[in-house]
Order: structure tokens, then sequence, then C-alpha cells
């Protein structure tokens, strides 16, 4: 069977139509974004607004014993939030297009549009294929967003102290244009395959939002001072995210078909 | 190769049998009715012939397609109302078909007249700007008949297409399956409505998971054939004598009243000269016709198991 373009391009577009008039979903969308942007510029705020505080300095030096005497703490931690904080970032882009494709696969079941769909000439690869998109392009959107809202943030508040701007940077750069896209990939097959098996929307988002565990378990590591975030670190996350990626990608093609599609009402 | 072909069909859940051993062949502009109760196996019969679910047992082609193989070629030629209209809430009725209408890859420009031709005949003209989620259950249904024939199919499938809908909106919906028929098109109506399958249908297979019977609406009222004979005193008495008949009808007693079974109208004379020889005084012979209803419903009993 061939894969005809356009037949995914119309399940996009219609999944991205009923996006817009979703409010619901756009708004528990948007909460997300708003935390991971708000929460480091105020953390940022909070070194720059007391640079000097004694206690600063004994926080670096659990973080780092060798910090030199004559180095800012508060410059320190600063940069010690935005390396560990873009593993929290990464939750953004697994976890938007889990919210989206559980709606949009198992919501099909949910309100039995799925069998007229499917007795269109669209193939279960076409399907997918729209599906994700229509998942990925507003997460990597979103995520792109609040990276350009994260970067004047931060370089507002923390301009009096540092007086260049810190953002964006390298690490950064890399990580949301390049690492964010396959952490979304990875959300949104979890969410495809879990929302094939399940015939409830809450329940494959529920389900598929458990993966985003292990990155929030991660950066609880790097806080305690267990992990050490850098440029490596993030590339071999990445990298793992890469194979899963692939590995979703296997299942996906061998495990969704009309069939099975149909025959799981759950 | 035109039409519908089904050999030996069969399809089974694990260890459950929901259709086995089905044949039938419905020919190239003719309303076939499936007609059985609930769970006879209607909807994954059409699921099978729409390409949906895989048989299980033997074969079928639809317009020349396999419906094991030639899933897509298939898809496109055919239009299915599935049992649930499965519409898109949040989108407008507009967009609801010109998803589908993308999905075939229509010519939107060519499609459109049609579609809003249909739309007008179910009285859904100027509402196609609303959201889908406040339509009443009638239009949904309308709107899903519309979204079946976008793509001007030569078969149809109707899985229940009136089942949910008030008198009015089941008889602008038959009306619709009428005409649609009238325009030459292949149509399968699955229902467990006896008045509609015998209205709309040319030749109906009554089904509960194998083919119990089928034939024209006219021929299975025909086996529901009957003499209803009154005579002078208890009509019981006379049974005895109707069973030495060479072809044993089934004979039901009530007062003075018999009611006979017969195979053929041939069978009357031979009845009532029996009743005679016995020494009953017929008062009157008629023949009758069971309702189709206890025609149908005698065929479930027979077939079940
Ligand atoms: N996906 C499935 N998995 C398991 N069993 C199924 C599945 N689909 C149908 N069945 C079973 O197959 C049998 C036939 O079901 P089907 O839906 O085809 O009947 P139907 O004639 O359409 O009934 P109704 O008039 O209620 O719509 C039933 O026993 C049903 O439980
Ligand atoms: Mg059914």
């Amino acid at each position: 069977m061939a894969f005809r373009p356009k037949r995914a391009l119309a399940v996009f577009w219609k999944d991205f139509l009923d996006l817009r008039k979703n409010v619901g979903l756009l708004v528990s969308m948007m909460v997300l974004p708003a935390v991971m942007v708000l929460v480091p510029i105020g953390v940022v705020w909070t070194y720059v607004r007391a640079p000097d505080h004694a206690d600063l300095r004994s926080v670096a030096l659990f973080y780092d014993p060798t910090l030199p005497l004559g180095a800012s703490a508060a410059r320190f931690l600063i940069d010690k939030t935005l390396t560990d904080w873009f593993g929290m970032f990464l939750v953004m882009p697994v976890f938007v297009p889990i919210l989206i494709a559980s709606q949009s696969v198992a919501g099909e079941k949910e309100r039995r549009t799925l069998e007229p769909l499917l007795a269109s000439p669209v193939t279960a690869a076409e399907l997918v294929t729209g599906k994700s998109l229509a998942a990925l392009v507003p997460s990597v959107a979103i995520t792109w967003t609040a990276f350009v809202l994260f970067c004047v943030g931060v370089d507002i508040v923390a301009w009096p102290l540092v007086k260049m701007p810190l953002m964006p940077n390298a690490l950064w750069t890399f990580g949301v244009f390049v690492i964010a896209p396959l952490f979304a990939f990875f959300g949104n097959g979890v969410a495809v395959l879990i929302s094939a098996r399940v015939s409830e929307a809450r329940m494959a988002q529920q389900l598929s939002a458990l993966v985003v565990l292990p990155l929030v378990g991660m950066v609880g590591g790097q806080v305690a001072g267990v992990l050490k975030a850098g440029f490596g670190y993030y590339l071999l996350q990445g990298a793992v995210v890469l194979v899963l990626d692939a590995l979703l990608l296997w299942a996906s093609i061998r495990l969704l078909d009309r069939e099975r599609l149909v025959s799981r009402w759950g | 190769m035109s039409g519908i072909h089904v050999q030996e069909l069969g399809k089974r859940f694990g260890d459950r049998v929901a259709v086995e051993a089905l044949s039938f062949h419905v020919r190239p502009g003719e309303v076939f009715g499936l007609l059985g109760p609930n769970g006879a196996g209607k909807t994954t019969t059409v699921r099978m012939l729409t390409g949906l679910l895989q048989p299980t047992e033997g074969e079928a082609t639809v317009w020349g397609h396999r419906v094991d193989r030639d899933g897509e070629l298939l898809r496109k030629v055919v239009g299915l109302l599935t049992e649930q209209p499965g519409l898109y809430d949040r989108l407008t009725a507009r967009e609801n078909l010109r998803f589908f209408m993308k999905l075939h890859e229509l010519d939107e420009a060519a499609a459109w007249p049609r579609a809003r031709h249909y739309l007008e005949r179910f009285g859904l003209g100027g509402r196609e700007h609303e959201p889908v989620g406040g339509f009443s259950k009638g239009m949904r249904q309308k709107l899903a008949i519309v979204r079946t024939l976008v793509h001007d199919p030569k078969v149809i499938f109707l899985d229940e297409p009136t089942s949910g809908l008030d008198p009015e909106s089941a008889r602008t919906v038959r009306d619709a399956v009428a005409e649609l028929a009238s325009e030459g098109r292949t149509i399968v109506l699955c229902s467990h409505n006896l008045a509609e399958v015998e209205r709309l249908c040319e030749r109906v297979a009554v089904v509960k998971r194998r083919l119990l019977a089928m034939g024209p609406v006219r021929e299975l009222r025909h086996a529901g054939q009957a003499l209803e004979v009154r005579v002078e005193g208890e009509a019981e008495r006379f049974r005895g004598a109707l069973a030495q008949l060479p072809f044993a009808p089934n004979v039901l007693a009530e007062g003075p009243k018999l009611r006979v079974m017969l195979a053929d109208d041939a069978q009357a004379p031979d009845v009532v000269a029996c009743l005679v020889g016995a020494g009953a005084r017929v008062h009157s012979a008629v023949p009758t016709q069971r309702p189709l209803e206890e025609v149908y419903l005698e065929l479930l009993r027979e077939g079940r198991g």
C-alpha cells in the first residue's frame, strides 16, 4: 500500500483544527510551559537580588568544593541553575505531545470516530503520521516559544549582576533544537502506542505521562548533587532517547494495523 | 466483476465465532438486507466487507476487490455508515465532510455540489457552519449518511441507519435510501427492523451467526403462508386427521379455528378435503399470510444453537 502524503496531511489538518477548538486541552497545554519559564527566572532573580549573601557560598561549595575564593557564588549558582533546568525543561517536549496524542488517538475511539475514519482509504501509516505531526508540530513550536521567553526573561533579571546576556548559550541552543525534538518524538510515540491499546483518552494520558518520571528523577539527582549535568550528560540522554525513538517507530509500524485498531474496544 | 460475492465467510474472535460459513451474492444495483437479532454478526460481516476486519475463513469480493487483500482500493469504492455516526463534535458539519473529501483525495470543488445536494435533501442546508456537537441525534445520523456519500461510492453499507431516530427522521432516511437505490447504487442494509427491510430491500438474508434463510422478501413471506379454517365445534379433534396428510402440516388449533401452515397454495384443497373427510363441517377456509415478523421469529427459533 502506497503512502499518500495528502491523506496524512488531511489527518494533520483535522487534528490541528480540532486542537484549536479544544479550549480545555489548550489551557492544560499552556500551564506547563508557563511553569518551565517562570520558575527558573524566579530562581535566578533570587540569586541576583542578594549576590553577596554569605549562605550562597556554602550552597555553591556543596556542589563544587573546588570553587575558587574569588569567584562569585551567585554567578556559579546561576550557571548551575541554567544547566540543571534544561533537564526539567525537557519534560515539556515529552509531556505536551502526550497530552495531544492521547486525545487524538484514544479520543477517536472514545468518540467512535475511528471506525468511519478507518473505512476511508487512509492507511494506518498515514494515520499515525498525520496524528504524530499534529502532536509534534505544536509541541515543538511551544517548546521553542517557551525557550525564547525563557532566554529573554533570564537575561533581563540577570543583567544587573552579570552585565551581559547569559542566554541563549550553546548547551540550551543545541538542546532545544536537537534534543528536545527527539524527546517530543518519544513522548508522542509512547502516547500513540498506548492510545491504540486503551479505549479512553484519560487513561492513555495517565499511563503515558509516567514516562516523564525518570526525567524528573534525574533532575532530582542533579539537585541532590548526585548527578552532574552538562553537555555530555544531555548528549547521552539525547542518544538514549534517539534509540528509544527508533524502537518506538519500529513497534508502531508492527503493531498498528486496522484490525487491531478496530477490535480493541477496551 | 461487480456486485458482492461472499463465499463461506467466517470470523472468529478467539474462541467466539461471530460469523460462520456465510455465502451470498448481491447484484449491482440491488438493495440487499442483512436481517438478524443483536449479536447476529451483521456489523462483523459489514466490517469484513469493508476491509476493517480480516475474515478468518472464506473469501469475499466487493466490486472485484478481494476484501482480505485490496483494502485500499476497496475502501475507495465503498461507503460505510457505521452503527454510531462518529462525527467530530468540535468541527462544523462542513469541516467534517471536508475531512473525508481530503481523505478520499477528491477535488473539493467537484465534490461539494453533491454533498450540498444531500445536505439540502436532509434539511441540513444552512447548518453547515455549526459545530456538530450541537446537532440532534437525527441530524448527526443524516450528516453521517452524507459523509458516507461524499466520494460517490458504488457500494454502500448501512449499518442500522434508522436506529434511534424518531419516526419522521427514520422516514426521511428511508426515503433517502430508496432514492440512492433508484440511482442504481448497490446497497447492503443491516437491520433488525422488519418493516424497514421489507420496504427497502429486494432480497434479504436472515442471519444469526450463520445464514438462516435468504431470498426475496416476497418469498420469505410465502414461507409464512397458512390456511385459516373455521369448523363447527372444537377444532382440536381434527388435528389427528390432518397429521395423516402426506405433507403433515404444522397445525394450531384454538376453539373452532384451525391454522394450518402451508408450503404451497396447492395444498389448500387437500386440507379442506381431509377435514371434510374426517366429518368436519367447514364454515370458511381463508388463505392468510403470517406476518413477516412471525416467519422471522420462527427462523430464529429454528436456527438457535
Ligand atoms: N472486536 C471484537 N472482539 C470480540 N468479539 C467481538 C468483536 N466484535 C464483535 N464481537 C462479537 O461478535 C458477535 C457479533 O457481533 P456483531 O456486532 O457483529 O453483531 P450485530 O449483528 O451487529 O449486533 P447488533 O444488532 O447488536 O449491532 C457478538 O457476539 C460480539 O460480541
Ligand atoms: Mg451491529
